[in-house]
């Protein structure tokens, strides 16, 4: 059966999201995912908190990296986070947002290799093992916690791009796909395929993702008006080939860009339009909602993440899903 | 401001409604800053335990609308045709 995730980013303070967490656990959401960026409030704060007020989630950063965190002290983290709440840990790790890295001079070095080593690293060490390792990216001397951690933490990749994608699948206990269109989503599961029979595994070992930015309404131009400030964003940071294959003109996408660069939001939202929104999101009523999910199903998927912004009151969202959308999937 | 008196004087058929309402301004409030960190993790706390409308809970989330969102929580009791307890809340609140 399909598994339900729930992204929250932590712009918002803590005891907001930990209300929406509740409320997404008791509507029947099977995995939390916190974001992690550093102008955020800090990720591993949040999921301390979620192991306090949740009880049978699965709950990680969605995603983290290893530029601006060492693997030893994500490592750390969620090894920590595993004694607060045994077994419902998870680990989700990508190589990162350029902008956000460029923002504090950071490189995204070999981000394929950085992903790898990182990941072997951080099970290293959360396997309680004294880690000298020798890598392109990551070096360690001997590194080994002062404690003993509780057992293995599933690691998910979030990906984009084929190579990272079979990637994903040939190291990932799980896989976040970034992505919301049937389309995108089919051929991302393709990649990932390639790297699980790279890896002699069987498809269904590996937990994989439709990690969507989602908006849902009763209302549709309401839902709508709700995934336009999330789709702008997305529609600023893609390249024309995407843009194109599907159908979108990239002036207007130019024009958004623009819009957002000089913070006229009125501008950069209204320049969204019905094209981008079913490109970049799973938005509209309920059934609109439930028609895509079926359809991005299909493409083998065993999570669907619904991402920000859920809609335009949070918490009526995660009431329409839970009322209404989950039932059709989990009967 | 005694929560708890005022919330012995709301009717049991209100306290549903008006604890929806009162969640909702708090979670849409832009005044995030305003709320305390220990009334936070008492809401928190009822939410948990599904008790947010009892009477603790009910008066935890009265404070921290007041303190958020002052006028639209007076309002609201005004459209829940409890005006005597309004008028006592802006009362206390004027003084």
């Amino acid at each position: 059966m399909v598994k339900f995730g729930i992204e929250f980013v932590p712009r918002e303070p803590h005891w907001k999201i930990m209300y929406y967490a509740i409320q997404a656990e008791r509507g029947g959401f099977n995995n939390l995912w916190i974001t992690d960026h550093f102008n955020n409030r800090n990720v591993y704060v949040a999921l301390t908190t979620a192991a306090i007020y949740t009880n049978k989630m699965t709950f990680g950063p969605g995603v983290t990296n290893p530029y601006m965190v060492n693997p030893v002290f994500t490592a750390q983290a969620v090894a920590t986070l595993n004694e607060l709440a045994p077994g419902r840990v998870v680990l989700g790790m990508g190589a990162g947002d350029k902008t956000t890295l460029d923002t504090v001079g950071v490189e995204m070095e070999k981000p394929l290799t950085a992903i790898q080593e990182a990941i072997d690293i951080i099970r290293k060490m959360t396997s309680g093992e004294t880690v000298a390792y020798q890598g392109e990216v990551f070096k360690t001397a001997g590194a080994k916690f002062l404690f003993k951690p509780r057992g293995k933490i599933p690691v998910y990749v979030g990906a984009q791009g084929p190579k990272m994608l079979a990637l994903a699948g040939k190291i990932g206990d799980g896989v976040l796909i970034n992505a919301s269109h049937p389309r995108d989503v089919e051929y991302a599961v393709s990649c990932v395929k390639e790297g699980v029979n790279v890896a002699g595994k069987r498809f269904d070992e590996v937990d994989v993702a439709a990690y969507t930015s989602f908006a849902v309404h009763e209302d549709i131009q309401k839902a709508n008006k709700a995934a336009a400030r999330v789709v702008s964003s997305i529609v600023a940071g893609s390249p024309p080939q995407l843009l194109e294959k599907h159908g979108i003109d990239v002036k207007k996408a130019e024009e958004i860009k623009d819009a957002l660069k000089a913070n006229d939001w009125g501008r950069a939202f209204s320049g969204v339009t019905p094209e981008m929104i079913s490109a970049f999101s799973v938005c509209g009523t309920p059934d609109m909602c439930i028609e895509r999910i079926a359809e991005l199903l299909k493409s083998g998927i065993s999570q669907f993440v619904v991402g920000s912004p859920i809609g335009a009151n949070v918490r009526e969202a995660i009431n329409l899903i839970s009322e209404k959308i989950l039932p059709h999937f989990k009967a | 401001m005694d929560y708890r008196k005022l919330v012995e004087l709301i009717p049991i058929t209100n306290r549903e409604t008006l604890s929806h309402k009162l969640v909702d301004f708090i979670l849409t409030s832009k005044n995030d800053e305003k709320m305390p960190s220990q009334l936070a993790n008492t809401i928190l706390h009822h939410w948990q335990q599904n008790v947010l409308e009892s009477e603790s809970g009910l008066a935890a989330l009265l404070e921290a609308a007041l303190l958020l969102e002052p006028d639209k929580t007076i309002s609201a009791f005004g459209e829940l045709q409890m005006t005597s307890i309004a008028e006592q809340i802006k009362a206390t609140l004027a003084s």
